[in-house]
């Protein structure tokens, strides 16, 4: 069947037959991507919401450092954290370094740029009519932000949802932080680059179908929120 | 008898060019207001000042019972229709239900009270139905609903009837006169004279961002037929 035939057919096996290894490296790819865009949702849709509510002097440059944020390499945040969390670093003393709970912190910090910037451009397209009709309807300033939220709640879904995407396709953040501990730190990504090198083609490529997969989901699932 | 609202020394700056001055202007209970003056004037201005979304840079706004503090508890007063209403994603009865449900006002009495409101509206049996199905009558007519379910003391209209069809004009007018009936005083802004003085108790005029003149019907219709004869010599 040739080297991609007999490749394909040993992932499909791989697959269906909940390969141990298959599944906790899926496993932790959504535990960890699932994790770091909850708290990058937490810190985006209301840093995107005061942004983009609110007229201050910087306000500019403040978008023009999320914009940039939201283009930086994984590898970097992944190299910055590395140094944050290694032992010599500041926060080495709390044995951070090539776990689960690193990866989430450098997930987040890739996510939530790109919730905030999301968001940000949501709130800008929303209706202008939307916080002065909740205000005269009786809202505090809070109650009136809210609202508008809940009117854009599908530009907001998409920020998260693009944050996601972003987060389970990265390779940077989890083999610098994580380390590509098997069973432990080992995401879909990382297992990928790793058992190619090792020449088990078969095995990456069983991941890589997850992997597309779940892009696949992710991106079906953006685009009919987009068009809504 | 004491005003419902008393602005005093009001000033406005909006951008570079506009300015809305008010001296005085007090306005009293279950009265209704014209607002009239040509576009531009200041009447959307001088609205959004009474319902609380513009803070002026001088001057004080009163209101009646003075024993509610904050922005917000104080907003709860006045309600404003915009003269483009938006309705919110959802039913009619979720865009109704909002106001009531910010006041902590029950599910069974929200009912009773989005019921009956929608009656007066003449939306009877629309609770159900999406605002995005709307037509732009039935909107503006959902956001009158909206308000008045709140029994605000003050209930302000911008230009309340220019998406009304000339069809449904005469029953939305009937239907804006007996406004003040359900409590409210009723302030509307509007560029036609001859509707400032079919509805209007007393009619405010503003002109460049000054409140010039406040005249009662009688006054405003002299006013209006000594310019139609200046204008017919």
């Amino acid at each position: 069947m040739g080297y991609w035939g007999d490749s394909l057919l040993t992932a499909f096996e791989l697959i269906l037959g909940f390969d141990r290894e298959v599944r906790m490296a899926v496993w932790t790819s959504l535990y960890t991507s699932s994790c770091s865009i909850l708290i990058a949702a937490l810190l985006g849709v209301p840093i995107g919401l005061w942004l983009g509510l609110n007229r201050f002097r910087g306000r500019q440059l403040l978008i023009a450092l999320l914009n940039t944020l939201m283009a930086l390499p994984t590898v970097v945040v992944g190299l910055l954290l590395f140094g944050l969390f290694s032992r010599q670093g500041p926060l080495g003393p709390l044995g951070l370094l090539f776990t689960p709970l690193a990866m989430i912190a450098g997930q987040t910090v890739l996510a939530a740029p790109i919730v905030a910037n999301l968001v940000l451009a949501a709130v800008t397209g929303a209706d202008q009519r939307i916080i002065n009709t909740a205000l005269t309807l009786g809202a505090s300033r809070l109650q009136a932000a809210i609202q508008l939220l809940r009117e854009i709640r599908f530009g907001v879904m998409a920020a998260v949802i693009a944050g996601f995407g972003r987060v389970i396709a990265e390779v940077g953040v989890a083999m610098m932080l994580g380390g590509n501990i098997r069973n432990s730190t080992r995401t879909m990504t990382t297992a990928i680059a790793l058992e190619t090198s090792k020449g088990e083609f078969a095995f990456g490529l069983s991941l890589g179908i997850i992997l597309l997969s779940v892009a696949l989901i992710v991106n079906i699932f953006l685009n009919s929120l987009q068009q809504r | 008898m004491q005003p419902v609202i008393l602005l005093k020394n009001i000033r406005v700056t909006l951008g570079e060019s506009f300015s809305l001055s008010v001296e005085s202007l007090a306005l009293q209970p279950h009265r209704i207001y014209a607002l009239t003056g040509p576009n531009g004037a200041g009447k959307s201005t001088l609205l959004r000042v009474m319902a609380l979304l513009i803070s002026p840079k001088a001057g004080t706004i009163e209101f009646a019972k003075n024993d509610s503090h904050g922005p917000a508890r104080q907003r709860q007063r006045v309600t404003l229709v915009e003269q483009t209403p938006y309705l919110f994603n959802g039913s009619v009865t979720d865009n109704l239900g909002y106001g009531l449900k910010l006041r902590g006002i029950s599910s069974r009495e929200r009912s009773e009270l989005i019921r009956t409101t929608l009656a007066i509206v003449g939306l009877e049996g629309f609770e159900q139905r999406q605002a995005k199905e709307l037509s732009g009558g039935e909107v503006q007519r959902v956001a009158l609903a909206r308000a008045l379910v709140l029994k605000p003391e003050l209930l302000l209209l911008d230009e309340p009837t220019a998406n009304i069809d000339s069809n449904s004009l005469q029953a939305y007018e009937a239907l804006l006169r007996a406004l003040p009936e359900y409590g409210s005083t009723v302030v509307f802004s509007t560029h036609d004279p001859s509707q400032s003085r079919r509805l209007g108790e007393e009619v405010l005029r503003i002109e460049n961002g000054n409140l010039i003149n406040r005249v009662d019907r009688q006054s405003a219709e002299t006013v209006e037929n000594e310019r139609s004869l200046e204008y017919d010599a």
